[in-house]
């Protein structure tokens, strides 16, 4: 059987009609769906599935805030301004206590 | 946002009963893509209702970034899959059906130029696939019958874009042989 005729099988066989399905069949569905077992249908995640689905975004969001205040302290020392470090132990200093104390 | 997503999200939020028209919506798509490994309408439905059910289940699986019918067509082949699997271990208590005269002179003669007739050729075609393994059969499906990519066969079926290539042109000479040893033992 040379390569024409397989290709003219195969396009003959794509036209061959699938049979229509049972006009009550979306209803067969949803009553297998509703004899379903009640923990494949609502499960409630537990904590460590919970933190597992957040982990990515927590971290992701971590990493972007630490890269800004990198980048913020970086451009307030170039500046010649007080950086971020500075900016906070002033802070603690007047708010909560000297850090030259500790 | 397209309407299989907007259903989707009802679904999510609890109406369950909205899914009836999401298999309202994809059924037809289903049922053609499981007639392509299975012939026997009763179990075309039973395969039908079985894809619609990993569905269900795996819903929350489904990310919305690929259109709906494309992440369903995927199960249903996932499914009629293990179907071929689960029939391969009793292929040999099934006797072949009577193949039509017409479509065998066709495939005897060398030099046909009408294609066979639709119902015909899908038989024979689905009497010769039948002798290919599981795997080989999915590849020559999706690939002839079905039109998908090499990328899509590969993300079906789990393996790489260069191992469906190869399983492809095996599975291609192989069938080519069986289709030539089934017209030869039909001739009286």
């Amino acid at each position: 059987m040379d390569e024409r005729k397989l290709k003219q099988l195969f396009a003959a066989a794509r036209r061959a009609p699938a049979p229509a399905p049972a006009g009550d069949f979306a209803a067969q569905v949803l009553g297998a769906i509703h004899r379903e077992p009640p923990a494949l249908t609502a499960r409630a995640l537990s904590i460590f599935e919970s933190l597992n689905a957040w982990f990515p975004r927590l971290a992701l969001t971590a990493a972007a805030v630490i890269v800004l205040c990198v980048a913020a302290d970086c451009g307030l020392t170039a500046a010649g301004l007080p950086g971020l470090g500075d900016s906070a132990a002033q802070a603690a200093s007047q708010c909560l206590f000297d850090p030259e104390e500790l | 946002m397209n309407e299989d997503a907007e259903l989707l999200q009802h679904i999510r939020a609890g109406a369950t009963d909205e899914f009836a028209e999401l298999v309202r919506r994809h059924q037809a798509r289903v049922f053609g893509v499981l007639h392509r490994y299975e012939r026997d309408p009763q179990r075309v439905e039973d395969l039908a209702q079985e894809t619609f059910l990993k569905a269900w289940r795996a819903l929350d699986s489904f990310d919305s970034r690929a259109p709906f019918e494309h992440w369903l067509v995927r199960i249903a082949v996932r499914t009629a899959l293990d179907h071929l699997r689960r029939e391969k271990r009793r292929r040999n208590e099934i006797a072949l059906p009577d193949l039509g005269e017409d479509v065998l002179d066709w495939l005897r003669s060398p030099d046909e130029k009408d294609e066979p007739a639709a119902r015909d050729a899908a038989e024979v075609l689905h009497q010769a696939l039948r002798q290919l393994s599981p795997a080989d059969r999915v590849v020559i499906t999706m690939q002839e019958l079905e039109g998908c990519r090499v990328k899509e066969i590969a993300a079906t079926l789990g393996v790489s874009g260069v191992a469906v290539r190869v399983r492809a042109v095996r599975a291609r000479a192989r069938l080519r042989h069986i289709l030539e040893s089934l017209a030869r033992a039909e001739t009286p």
